[in-house]
């Protein structure tokens, strides 16, 4: 029995950690496979660090939170240490290039340990409104835990009343998951 | 003009808890909800105020927990499948009008979401409602509880607490907790009728057909009684009638308890944890079981006492500080089985804590 993929996602309320998680686990669900998500939906709402427990597998996943992530995800300063706990020898840990003082706090005992330039693709090239979506795309290509397509769709099926009336946005969106793959290959 | 079936055939869905309880009351043909704002069963109320005028059932919000507990009572007096949904400091002011329920034995539904106690807590998770939603309130208890573990129990639970309210005429409990509220995972919702589950229908409690003491006996509904052999008799009677369908309505799920040394036992979402390490210890030849009471309240006394005659330890893993072990204690009085605690209040376990008391413990 395969286990499932557990991941990780951390940031500060707003930059859409807990919208990743969710397109992920609808789009994993749409393809088949088994899912379950779920926020850390305390005080985190009212100015914390927001946290999302995912898991995707084959087989009915079984207890919601756990240990140890695969993958962790630390999208703000406050979000590295937060997530020390989730780290462990065999976890892939991914972090902003542009938190500043960063490296201080990094998990050093993580098995891989990426930095992508997310935010500042996100402000130079595209828009801070899709961040997370470059996330998203960051995510599918270091997980596979769902396809290319299956990511798109399911931001299709969530964001289409704006796509339908605003085209361009449709391939923004798109973009951003096509540009956060790509940040994976460039990491190594 | 309402549609009269909200859900055709077989259907594999993927939400939250929340959604799923408010589809599964419309399933069980619940006609009106009533509720007052407390996370994390919040959402309970948000999907059922936009499904229910879609199938012509209603919704009132009162002001308190208290109004909501006794409006839940009103509507089942007029025959109306009724239910309520609250957590943590709702659930205890709740407990007037469920004591009530017991006395007059009026089938209410309730759906807890536990979050952190004492007091409010947390708005997250735990376990700790398990003392109060099966024994809270002035009385004996006299409730059936289901704790469920997965979002397909959720459904499933929830649909058959109506009908045992209404078979059996105890207030009925789905007792969840947070993490099942606002998690999403996939399920398969379904017309019951499809499944060959036969809905109980509701029925009213005054003014039925033909006249009282000749064509039927009188309703006679009592919450108050002026001499203690009054009472004593009526709930002398309640008694028997609960002792006597409890082996009926107590559930449970067993795995490898045959040949064990250490059977695990957790109630609720712990469960899923619990049977993980336990799946995990035994491909490590570790001779570990695992034992799930489904219900709470009544307890699955029998096969507690046989698992527990079988076994040498119980290690019982729960988010409370030894609220189940208290009810597993009481229903296995008198076995030498020792009871070991993995008690974490308010806090989440996982499937590498167990594990790593287990192998503590057998060494």
């Amino acid at each position: 029995m395969a286990k499932p993929v557990k991941i990780i996602l951390a940031g500060e309320g707003g930059q859409g950690v807990q919208s990743v998680a969710e397109i992920l686990a609808e789009a994993a669900n749409e393809e088949g496979k088994e899912a379950l998500y779920i926020p850390n939906f305390g005080v985190e709402q009212r100015g914390g660090v927001s946290v999302a427990f995912l898991q995707v597998g084959d087989e009915h996943i079984g207890a919601p939170k756990f240990q140890t992530g695969d993958v962790v995800v630390a999208l703000s300063r406050r979000a590295i240490p937060r997530t020390r706990q989730y780290v462990g020898k065999d976890t892939i840990f991914l972090y902003d290039a542009n938190i500043e003082g960063a490296e201080q706090e990094l998990p050093r005992h993580a098995k891989k340990i990426l930095a992508i330039p997310a935010i500042s693709l996100a402000k130079n090239e595209l828009h801070p409104r899709v961040f997370n979506v470059i996330i998203l795309g960051v995510i599918v290509k270091l997980t596979g835990v769902v396809s290319e397509e299956g990511a798109k769709k399911a931001l299709e099926s969530r964001l289409k009343y704006k796509f339908d009336k605003e085209p361009a946005l449709r391939e923004l969106n798109y973009k951003a998951i096509e540009r956060g793959m790509g940040l994976v290959a460039d990491a190594g | 003009m309402p549609k009269d079936k909200p859900i055709e055939g077989e259907k594999r869905v993927f939400m939250t808890g929340n959604e799923v309880v408010a589809w599964a009351a419309l399933a069980a043909d619940a006609d009106i909800m009533f509720g007052y704002p407390i996370t994390p069963q919040n959402e309970i109320m948000h999907y059922w105020t936009r499904l229910a005028p879609k199938f012509g059932r209603d919704f009132l919000q009162t002001e308190d927990e208290l109004s909501a507990g006794f409006t839940t009572l009103g509507g089942v007096l007029a025959g109306r499948k009724a239910f309520t949904a609250t957590a943590g400091p709702g659930n205890t002011l709740m407990q007037e009008p469920m004591s009530m329920a017991e006395a007059m034995r009026l089938p209410m539904v309730a759906i807890i979401t536990q979050r952190g106690g004492p007091s409010t807590g947390t708005v997250i998770y735990s376990q700790q409602e398990v003392t109060m939603t099966t024994l809270g309130g002035n009385g004996e208890g006299m409730r059936i509880v289901y704790s469920t573990a997965t979002h397909q129990e959720l459904f499933d639970y929830t649909i058959k607490a109506f009908n045992a309210a209404w078979k059996y005429r105890f207030p009925t409990f789905v007792l969840g907790d947070g993490y099942q509220s606002k998690m999403r995972e996939s399920l398969t919702i379904y017309d019951p009728a499809e499944r060959g589950i036969a809905i109980v229908p509701p029925e009213p409690y005054f003014g039925k057909p033909g006249v009282p003491g000749v064509d039927r006996p009188p309703s006679q509904l009592r919450n108050t009684y002026n001499m203690e052999e009054e009472l004593y008799e009526v709930v002398e009677h309640y008694l028997e009638d609960y002792a006597k369908v409890a082996p009926e309505v107590a559930e449970y799920h067993a795995h490898y308890v045959d040949d064990a040394d250490l059977v695990v036992v957790a109630h609720g979402v712990v469960a899923r944890a619990a049977l993980m390490a336990v799946k995990e210890l035994r491909e490590d030849g570790y001779k570990v079981g695992y034992f799930r009471p489904v219900t709470l309240r009544p307890l699955p006394e029998k096969e507690l006492r046989e698992v527990a005659g079988r076994t040498k330890k119980f290690l019982v893993a729960e988010s409370a500080n030894g609220q189940l072990a208290r009810l597993l204690k009481e229903g296995a009085y008198g076995c030498t089985t020792e009871m070991l605690p993995l008690f974490r209040p308010g806090m989440g376990i996982t499937p590498e804590e167990v594990i790593a008391e287990a192998k503590k413990i057998l060494g």
